[in-house]
Order: structure tokens, then C-alpha cells, then sequence
């Protein structure tokens, strides 16, 4: 084994362990910790996917934005250490492992039986053709998400604004 | 191209995205509030990612398709988020909580 596939079994580890700990945390704040956990690990799998610039991405949007954005929600929806804890009645874990499991060892058994045919070449697409591809081929849907994220932001400072005149 | 190491195989890839996505719909299903909710359905979006880019990496490396999706799911996922949030914070004035079961009517 070398220290490369060392460090690639590492970065699988994080992302599971940081799965599991967003899901069966008690608190949301650890959730939102465990999902950190699970970015930067993801972040590490692009960068063996020879996709650098999906890593820096990556942590950008997701741990800088989206994160810090969950962080002051849950700053702002009140004290959680009074409520009870996040687990609820035995019949619904049951439920969700049953459901959960289910659907996982059918996609299970989809990826052991199909050959995807991959291919032989050598995969070389650089952050240039990356650019390239969002102006060229790729030029509307990127136009596109930019007046999504606009119209999103207004939508959620008009909702604070609204729900703040109602008082 | 299954390589001998780890990480030249796609499977691999494939594997932890299911996990993922695992993951993501036993959170949605158990989570009690709606913050931990949103947190799994970040976590399925990831696996879709990660899905994708191992796709562009393994199965058609000819172009960089399957990153550029990447980047319009992280795009749309930032939106998703700040919507979702601005209603979390929402429902969490109106009701003082924010437990999914809790919520049973939209207007009072």
C-alpha cells in the first residue's frame, strides 16, 4: 500500500464517519459539524478524481457559505439544549433503517451487476476547459443559476421582511 | 480504467456516494427538526455529486460535462439552502419550534 492510497482510504473514513455523525448526532450543531466533516472529505475524493478545482469549490460554497448559513440558522431558531433529544420513538428508527436499507441494497445490487464501460484513454480536463465549457456549451444554464441565486436571495429577504411587518 | 490502486476504481466512488445517499434518506426520515432535515438532503446532494464527477473521470473523459453539473448543483444548492432557511426561521417565529411533526397548519 502506498501513501497515496493510504491517504485516499482516509478520506473515505471522513466522509463516512462524517455521514454518520450528521445523521445520529444529538444536537444539530454536531450535525452541521459532521456535514463539515463529510465536505472536506469529499473535497479530498475530487482532488483523486484529478478534479482540484471541484475541491476548492467545494469547501468554497459548501463549507464557507452553505455551513455558515446552517450556523446562523441554528443560532437564530432558539436554544436547542431545551428541547429533547433528536431521536424519537423506536418504531421510527426501525422505520427509517428499514426504508434506508432497502433502497440502498437495491442500488447495491444495481452497481455490483452493470459494467459502466469505462474507458481506456487518459482523463485530462484542466480548470481551462472547465471555463471554456461554462461559456460555450454550457453558457444558458449558467446564466441561468446566476438569476436563480438572485431570485432566491430576494425571496429570502422578502420573506424576512414580510414575516417582520406582520409583528 | 480499473487500475490496481483503490483509487483508479470506480466502484469505489460509486460506493461512497451510495452511502451517501443512505445516509441522507435515513436523516430525513429520523431527524426530528427541520435544520437536520435540510442537512441530509445537503448530504444526498453531495453523494450525487461525487457521483458524477466519477463518472466524467472514469466513463467519458473526453470532456469536463460531469464537473461543470457538479458546479450547477453546488450553484442551485446554495440557493435551495438560503430559501430554506428564510422559512426555517419562518416557521420558527410563528410556531416557536421547529420539530417537523409539529408543523399542522399553514395559516392560523
Amino acid at each position: 500500500m502506498n501513501p497515496a492510497e493510504f491517504v485516499f482510504i482516509f478520506m473515505v473514513l471522513m466522509t463516512a464517519a462524517g455521514a454518520l455523525i450528521t445523521v445520529l448526532s444529538g444536537s444539530v450543531i454536531y450535525a452541521m459539524l459532521g456535514l463539515v466533516t463529510t465536505m472536506f472529505g469529499i473535497a479530498g475524493l475530487y482532488v483523486y478524481l484529478n478534479a482540484p478545482f471541484l475541491a476548492m469549490m467545494q469547501i468554497l460554497i459548501y463549507v464557507g457559505a452553505i455551513t455558515i448559513l446552517i450556523a446562523f440558522a441554528i443560532m437564530l431558531a432558539g436554544p436547542f439544549y431545551k428541547r429533547p433529544r433528536e431521536w424519537t420513538t423506536t418504531g421510527k428508527l426501525v422505520a427509517s433503517l428499514i426504508v434506508s436499507l432497502f433502497s440502498v441494497s437495491l442500488f447495491f445490487k444495481l452497481l455490483m451487476k452493470t459494467s459502466w464501460g469505462e474507458g481506456k484513454e487518459v482523463f485530462a480536463v484542466t480548470t481551462k476547459e472547465i471555463g471554456r465549457a461554462l461559456f460555450d456549451r454550457y453558457a444558458l444554464p449558467f446564466e441561468l443559476i446566476s438569476l436563480l441565486i438572485v431570485v432566491s436571495i430576494i425571496g429570502a429577504i422578502m420573506l424576512a421582511l414580510l414575516s417582520k411587518g406582520e409583528k | 480504467m480499473t487500475g490496481t490502486f483503490l483509487y483508479d476504481t470506480l466502484n469505489v466512488y460509486l460506493l461512497v456516494g451510495l452511502f451517501l445517499l443512505c445516509c441522507g434518506v435515513f436523516g430525513i426520515l429520523y431527524r426530528r427538526t427541520l435544520i437536520a432535515m435540510l442537512i441530509s438532503i445537503e448530504l444526498i446532494m453531495n453523494g450525487a455529486g461525487l457521483n458524477l464527477v466519477a463518472f466524467n473521470r472514469f466513463v467519458s473523459p473526453g470532456g469536463p460535462d460531469g464537473m461543470v453539473f457538479t458546479l450547477f448543483v453546488m450553484g442551485i444548492a446554495a440557493a435551495e439552502t438560503a430559501i430554506a432557511l428564510a422559512i426555517i426561521i419562518l416557521i420558527f417565529r410563528r410556531f416557536k419550534h421547529i420539530e417537523g411533526a409539529g408543523i399542522e397548519e399553514m395559516k392560523e
